[in-house]
């Protein structure tokens, strides 16, 4: 399974929805409840379920989901 | 008679539409809308006066009747404009609704106001259709992204606008006449619907006037979601009541988007939240350096006090005087501000406006003195007074002794008759400007299966005023491992809203009660602080 596909997972349970589908350039402007304070609930998700920690900061380097796949990629492969 | 109020017309979406074109405002831009990808259209007063009368005709057609509740659940969006002002034209009360809101949140609402429909988006309609069973009196759903009605009670907005008229004549609507509701958290029980009258419209559009000081050349910015009290009052009410020009961004926060939002639209005032404001001051002075603000007078706050280092950051690093104002749900508009022309003392709630008359009473009702703390005050009839709690008339009254709302706020006025905030009389958590209800949070943990007790604290906050702290008593064998502390997070997130989210959860053997059962919120409060937790004589065992 591919990161994006095994993200979407992590993003339908963090904004409790099944119909969801993120891709690399979905960003905080394409799902309504993403906000500062779900993004906090997601990052540890993501976090939990890639056995990864992300770094204070690093995240803000994020602009879309594309992104934040590669970084993912980066520490699982580090 | 406020020139305002034409043969006795209160109507609020008369005002800020109908009213503004016969005042020669048709073809001045009523609403510059910013979506979250950049697209810029506009809207005139006289386009905002059509969508408003094609949505009163499209609830006619549904057989919506005047004084019934219809409620929008949209984030920001032309479409959540256009149905709030149409909603008021038709007479009928128009409740918003926070777009986070999770299924408990919603049904909470929609089933105390016996909500006869309800607007939307596609996304949102899974929330609704979990509740719906429960909500016998919701006739229909109308969703602004589908072209089609889809099924059975749930409607396309576009295809009831397309055939819907754009004429309308508002009916005469009294003073007294129901107008916007909104729900607001308290200390125990179900949050609470504050029923406002369309009078409100002569207290939002004079201290959109005299305190945020819009004129009518003005660009305002107003960032509130519409789903809040400020969203409504000074998002909708008070600037279209003044004909005056607003940009509305449906973007997250960012910085740099927003500099450069204040920057191209050359937007002149800007209201906004102290918690927003203290993202922007986390970031590097040197992001605004590349921006021109010039257009820009000055700024004005809301939602919970607003400390002094903000201030200051605001004048040395956006060259910008801020100030602060204070209101609740109920007062329906700004009482007590800070405002051009009125030295600011930092930290300061500022100077009740003309209109009012606030006062700082014990709890037996006497006056206390200057520079004394005591129950923040209300004398009562001021123009924007809400006008019920819907369901409760004994909380309203409640309220309410000798003439005067207690707020629930506690206070004190210095020698100069400025006020200072000094907290909450109850337990009602104020994060980022939005009141949190501990006993909702409370009730939502304890559908988790893995929680026994619970009990929900605010506590200070550097970036929110207030953060929501959870403590949770797990059944046995259960440990407070990070996935369960993660699935807490997420229910409650997505049963109530992101906002009523606990920042931490605790693991404790049992919840401290008093010998009634009441939960000593003080006492947890107290221990998370590392704070005396002063007397617990009264505690069970």
């Amino acid at each position: 399974m591919d990161i994006i596909t095994e993200l979407n997972t992590v993003f339908r349970q963090v904004f409790d929805d099944n119909s969801l589908n993120v891709t690399r350039t979905t960003t905080a402007n394409d799902i309504d409840e993403w906000d500062s304070l779900t993004h906090m609930n997601l990052v540890v998700a993501v976090e939990l379920k890639f056995k990864i920690k992300f770094a204070l900061g690093e995240l803000q380097l994020l602009k879309n989901v594309g992104d934040m796949a590669d970084m993912i990629g980066k520490k699982i492969a580090a | 008679m406020n020139e305002l109020i034409v043969a006795g017309q209160y109507n609020i979406g008369h005002i800020c539409t109908t009213h503004q074109c016969k005042s020669g405002l048709k073809d001045k831009t009523a609403m510059r809308w910013v979506s979250a990808h950049h697209e810029r259209t506009d809207y005139t007063f006289g386009d905002l006066d059509a969508a408003s009368n094609r949505f009163a005709n499209l609830l006619d057609t549904l057989g919506v009747l005047p004084g019934d509740i219809f409620f929008t659940f949209l984030p920001k969006m032309p479409e959540q404009f256009f149905a709030f002002l149409g909603t008021l034209k038709h007479r009928t009360i128009c409740g918003t609704l926070f777009s986070n809101f999770g299924e408990d949140a919603l049904l909470d609402r929609l089933s105390d106001s016996k909500a006869t429909g309800i607007i939307t988006k596609k996304s949102f309609l899974r929330k609704i259709k979990r509740i719906w069973p429960q909500l016998p009196e919701l006739r229909f759903v109308i969703l602004v992204d589908i072209d089609e009605h889809s099924e059975e009670n749930v409607y396309s907005y576009k295809q009831l606008m397309d055939a819907a008229s754009a004429e309308w004549t508002t009916a005469l609507t009294p003073p007294e006449t129901p107008s916007v509701l909104h729900y607001t958290s308290g200390s125990t029980g179900k949050p609470k619907g504050a029923l406002h009258a369309h009078r409100s419209v002569l207290l939002q559009n004079s201290t959109t006037r005299d305190v945020l000081a819009v004129n009518s050349n003005d660009i305002y910015w107003c960032t509130a979601d519409q789903g809040w009290v400020t969203g409504t009052s000074y998002g909708i009410i008070g600037p279209w009541s003044l004909g005056v020009t607003q940009v509305h961004f449906g973007g997250v926060y960012d910085a740099s988007v927003w500099m450069d939002l204040i920057q191209t639209e050359r937007i002149t005032v800007w209201y906004t939240a102290p918690t927003a404001l203290r993202m922007l001051m986390r970031e590097s002075p040197e992001l605004y350096a590349p921006f021109d603000l010039s257009s820009l007078r000055h700024i004005s706050s809301v939602g919970e006090p607003l400390n002094p280092e903000v201030m200051v950051w605001g004048e040395k690093i956006l060259g910008k005087k801020i100030y602060d104002t204070w209101f609740q749900t109920e007062t329906g508009g700004i009482l007590i501000p800070n405002r051009p022309g009125t030295p600011i003392r930092h930290g300061s709630m500022g100077k009740p406006i003309d209109e009012i008359e606030a006062a700082i009473l014990s709890d037996d009702g006497s006056q206390v003195g200057v520079n004394t703390h005591g129950n923040l005050c209300i004398k009562s009839g001021w123009s924007s007074m809400f006008i019920t709690y819907i369901n409760n008339q004994e909380k309203y009254d409640s309220r309410f002794r000798d003439g005067y709302y207690y707020t629930g706020d506690t206070a004190y006025r210095d020698d100069d008759g400025y006020f200072w905030f000094v907290g909450r009389s109850d337990d009602v958590i104020n994060t980022s400007g939005h009141l949190v209800s501990p006993f909702e949070v409370e009730s939502a943990l304890l559908e988790l299966d893995e929680i026994v007790e619970s009990g929900v604290v605010g506590v200070p906050d550097d970036l929110l005023f207030e953060k929501v702290i959870t403590y949770v008593a797990l059944r046995d064998g259960i440990t407070i491992a990070p996935e369960l502390d993660l699935k807490i997070k997420l229910h409650i997130s997505n049963r109530l809203s992101s906002i009523a989210a606990p920042h931490e959860v605790i693991a404790i053997e049992k919840i401290p009660k008093n010998k009634s059962g009441k939960i000593m919120r003080r006492v947890l409060k107290a221990w998370y602080l590392g704070l005396d937790a002063g007397d617990i004589s009264t505690m069970e065992d």
